[in-house]
């Protein structure tokens, strides 16, 4: 471009764009939202980690028995924990609801959530809940193998039933997993491994690098493995046990859960008050109502299989017993903590490495 | 009654084939701080907003870690493959198309028109899911009907996908200009002479070859911004935009995100620069707009094997819609094949209703603004503006050139909050639940940017076509810059309109990554829904979802086509036939 013969006119032209531009971007944004706290319209927004229809259910519930108005919008934990973010200052949402309680963790550690320990969260046994107070658990779900025993039969391999069985070279390139950055339960997965290889971050990063060659892809959504099982792009899928059971509902009658021998993480779900919410009084109300009997024993009628964290819920004959698995002790805080830089690791020396 | 102009670049000059600048009208000077207030708002304030963190001094390292990490610049590498292979694979199958629609005398060329219109009205995230139920592992039609157990993840799955889902833009803008030819130069080449291969060879593909690099740079760039598939059937190719987007949905890190974002930007800077400068190279205009003559159709053997390969290439599309559709009706499709009405009927009447309605509302307040904006703004760029025509043009392109996940991240930062200087609010809140209008602002706007781009394009290439002389003539006559433009060029370049309000409608409808973000408790979008539902595995729902959708748009196909009309090229070639019998 001829930059020397640049009109008067260009030149104003340019100069208005600028301070266009100037007056919108840099101009002074509000962030101390300070200013609409208190102030309670009576409706709650939910950013909600759980299934599409499990949220529809619960807000709806909600209004029906405390006649404040709720509503949500569905993210998974990593875009809600950006979205919460981005919003810092003038939130948009009152309370996070469902998606692992290691994201949540790590916004409590951020300064994104508001402590609230609600009145009924006395029932709830103390591992389902934050120290801090940042978060409640609404729900636990084991981490199991969702395996396509018509595909493993016609490899003849069996049902996997512990972590070393996974490495078998004839299942190559034929076990799907998420990938830790994007999905909360292939976070669990690799923590899991850090558990079970008490705590050495590097040893359990050997073992998925020995798994990577079985990986045929790592997706962006937890549960997806359950589906290209289902379908039999995969033999074995890595996902949560409820996943399972729900892929086995909505029609795939060929699949099979199992548990690995040597112990199985697990996820919290949270639900948790966002800092400086607008409506906190109603926010408050919903995570009251969220540990109640009534709220918990709604997943099951929108295939839902997670176990409740209200020892008073009753639960469903498809939901995975906890007290029937051997579980490592999984601490939520902690893997919040290590999550990023665990992660990043995750991605350079596993996810890119090349197969062979 | 035609001329082929070999002139010197425009841009070197004041202006080669224009006029000396006139004085601007009032009203093009309305249109250009139309279309700058346009640009600015939904593009380079969002956009800035991103480069002021990726220019951070945090993240200046992150460049250094960059260029000396071998897995990063693997992704680099990835990322310009696959943007050239579709490029390449996406408009060979465009001309493929709009040469057998435009010069092949066979049959069923109706149909072939629907068949390669449909891949723009469905979420890419449809086709890359159907493409592994059928043509996967275990596909119905890889595993099922041949045996074979092809792996589709990669890049061979990704080049197959994107060129089948994003060819259209190619296909309809070629098939504009290929009607707009003057079949008196081919005539004038048979006349001396040439046959059949020497005619596409030294004057058709010629006189394309802007059409034909405007597509490629649009596919390009497409295909490295592309999110959903790279997700789906990426396997081990990772490219930037997923990686970009696994920073900032993963890793919450938006500094990175940022990085590989302006990493991004600079091969599709790069492919326009280039394309600019190819384009001023030489100029090829055919001087009369209406072009006159009749257009002689292939009659010959060599029909067959072009029409074969059309028809295959037709055949996969189908079968992938099929797959869609039947998908949406049954249990299962594939596993248990049991005929359902359920998920169709929570679409349109349970959950889905509020969103389909959303949609469509959003969609058609984006869609005619977006359509006359591209076209404003190419004629502006080609016809008005001279020394700063580049930067509105780019300013134009960038609702495609930045990633949908970047500039949603954008609108959040840039629009999320109220905006003060001192206690006086300048700019309310766009963004989120809290916003204005409950966040539709955003949303329509966010449509708006990213449609603009496709009609911009296809008029660019049109109005490049059409030699100014014609509107001289009219200006001289005594009418108007915008009187020309309404009743002269308009009714040129209707094809490239026509192309733009179809284009903006589908992919306002469809476009998945910026909306992800700007979704607030009070809008729903069907995209999202989709996304939604496949990712916790109810294939069925988004299937339904998707086969309403794809419904609905082509019913808006239909309508757009009645209001605006087919295009004056297809009444000619009706005409001109008449007048042969």
């Amino acid at each position: 471009m001829v930059w020397t013969g640049v009109s008067r006119r260009g030149a104003t032209w340019g100069t208005a764009l600028l301070a266009a531009v100037a007056v919108t971007a840099a101009g002074c944004a509000r962030t101390d939202g300070g200013a609409d706290v208190g102030r309670d319209s009576g409706v709650v927004h939910v950013v909600c980690g759980a299934t599409e229809d499990w949220c529809a259910a619960t807000t709806k519930k909600f209004t029906e028995s405390t006649g404040v108005k709720a509503d949500f919008v569905r993210l998974s934990s990593g875009e809600a924990l950006a979205r919460i973010k981005a919003g810092k200052g003038s939130t948009e949402f009152d309370v996070w609801y469902g998606g692992p309680a290691d994201g949540y963790a790590a916004a409590g550690d951020e300064g994104l959530l508001e402590p609230y320990v609600s009145p009924n969260a006395t029932v709830i046994p103390a591992e389902y809940r934050d120290p801090a107070g940042y978060w409640t658990g609404v729900y636990v779900g084991a981490l199991g193998f969702c395996s396509n025993t018509k595909l493993l039969a016609e490899k003849g391999i069996d049902v996997p039933d512990s972590w070393a069985d996974l490495l078998d070279p004839k299942l190559s390139k034929d076990i799907g997993i998420a990938h830790p950055s994007t999905s909360g339960t292939a976070y669990t997965a690799l923590w899991t491994q850090v558990t079970l290889a008490g705590g050495d971050q590097g040893k359990a990063l050997e073992y998925m690098r020995k798994l990577h060659p079985n990986v045929l892809q790592y997706t962006k959504s937890g549960s997806a493995p359950g589906q290209m099982t289902a379908r039999g792009e995969v033999a074995v899928g890595l996902i949560f046990s409820h996943d399972c059971v729900a892929t086995i509902e909505a029609g795939f009658p060929d699949l099979k859960v199992s548990f690995p021998s040597e112990g199985t993480g697990y996820e919290t779900g949270g639900v948790a008050l966002v800092k400086n919410a607008k409506n906190a009084t109603s926010g408050r109300k919903f995570i009251d109502w969220a540990l109640t009997t009534e709220a918990q024993e709604i997943g099951p009628s929108v295939k839902a299989y997670q176990f409740p964290t209200n020892p008073n819920a009753k639960v469903s004959d498809k939901v995975v017993k906890l007290a029937d698995l051997t579980l490592v002790k999984y601490d939520a805080v902690e893997a919040g903590r290590a999550k990023l830089a665990l992660n990043k690791r995750f991605d350079v020396e596993v996810a890119q490495a090349p197969k062979s | 009654m035609t001329v082929l102009l070999s002139e010197p670049a425009p841009a070197a000059g004041p202006t080669a084939a224009g006029p000396r600048r006139p004085r601007r009208d009032l009203g093009v000077q309305a249109l250009i701080i139309a279309s700058i207030v346009l640009v600015t708002i939904g593009a380079v304030v969002p956009l800035v907003a991103v480069l002021a963190t990726a220019f951070g001094s945090d993240a200046l390292p992150r460049y250094a870690e960059f260029f000396t990490s071998s897995v990063d610049l693997t992704i680099l590498r990835n990322t310009l493959v696959l943007g050239f292979l579709v490029g390449v694979c996406g408009t060979a199958l465009g001309f493929l198309f709009a040469f057998v629609q435009a010069r092949l005398d066979v049959p069923g060329k109706k149909i072939l028109h629907v068949i390669a219109l449909m891949p723009i009205v469905s979420p890419p995230f449809a086709v890359a899911t159907a493409t592994v139920v059928l043509y996967g592992r275990r596909g119905v039609i890889s595993n099922g009907l041949f045996g074979i157990e092809y792996d589709i993840y990669g890049l061979d799955g990704l080049v197959f996908v994107l060129s089948l889902s994003l060819f259209p833009v190619a296909y309809l803008g070629l098939l504009g200009m290929l009607r707009g030819l003057d079949p008196a130069l081919e005539e004038a080449a048979m006349n001396m002479g040439a046959t059949r291969w020497q005619i596409l060879r030294t004057v058709i593909l010629p006189l394309l070859a802007p059409g034909l690099v405007a597509p490629f740079l649009l596919l390009f760039v497409e295909a490295i911004a592309d999110l959903a598939n790279p997700l789906v059937l990426g396997g081990d190719y990772t490219v930037l935009a997923s990686r970009a987007y696994l920073a900032v949905t993963g890793e919450y890190d938006t500094t990175s995100a940022a990085v590989y974002c302006v990493i991004l930007l600079v091969p599709s800077l790069a492919m326009y620069f280039g394309q600019r400068w190819w384009l001023n190279r030489k100029v090829r205009t055919t001087i009369t707009g209406r072009p006159s003559g009749s257009v002689h159709l292939v009659t010959g053997w060599a029909r067959w094997p072009i029409y074969g390969l059309a028809l295959l290439a037709a055949a996969v599309i189908v079968s992938l819609y099929g797959t869609v559709i039947v998908g949406a009706v049954t249990r299962v499709f594939g596993v248990d094949n049991t005929f359902t009405l359920d998920y169709l009927k929570e679409v349109v009447l349970g959950v889905g209703s509020e969103a389909v309605l959303d949609t469509l509302t959003f969609a058609a307040i984006a869609t005619p603004v977006a359509a006359f904006f591209g076209l404003v703004v190419a004629w502006l760029v080609v016809r008005h503006l001279h020394r700063t025509a580049w930067l509105l043009d780019l300013g134009g392109t960038l609702g495609v050139a930045v990633p949908g996940t970047v500039l949603g991240i954008g609108f959040v930062l840039a629009y999320r909050p109220d905006r003060y200087i001192g206690d006086f609010q300048v700019f309310p809140s766009l963004v989120g639940g809290g916003a204005i209008a409950g966040g539709a602002f955003a949303i329509v706007l966010a449509y708006v940017v990213r449609s603009v781009p496709a009609g911009q394009r296809t008029a660019v290439g049109a109005l490049t076509q059409l030699h100014p002389y014609i509107e001289q003539a009219s200006t001289d006559l005594g009418a108007s810059p915008l009187r020309t433009f309404r009743w002269v060029t308009l009714p040129l370049i209707r094809p490239a309109l026509l192309t733009g309000l179809s284009y903006s409608f589908a992919r306002s409808m469809t476009s998945v990554s910026t909306i992800v973000l700007l979704v607030t408790p009070e809008t729903k979008i069907i995209t999202s829904q989709v996304l939604s539902a496949a990712s916790t595995g109810r294939y069925g729902v988004a299937f339904a979802y998707c086969t309403v959708l794809t419904a609905l748009v082509l019913v808006a196909f239909a309508l757009i086509r009645l209001v605006v009309g087919a295009g004056v090229s297809l009444q000619r070639t009706v005409t001109s036939e008449r007048q042969k019998r």
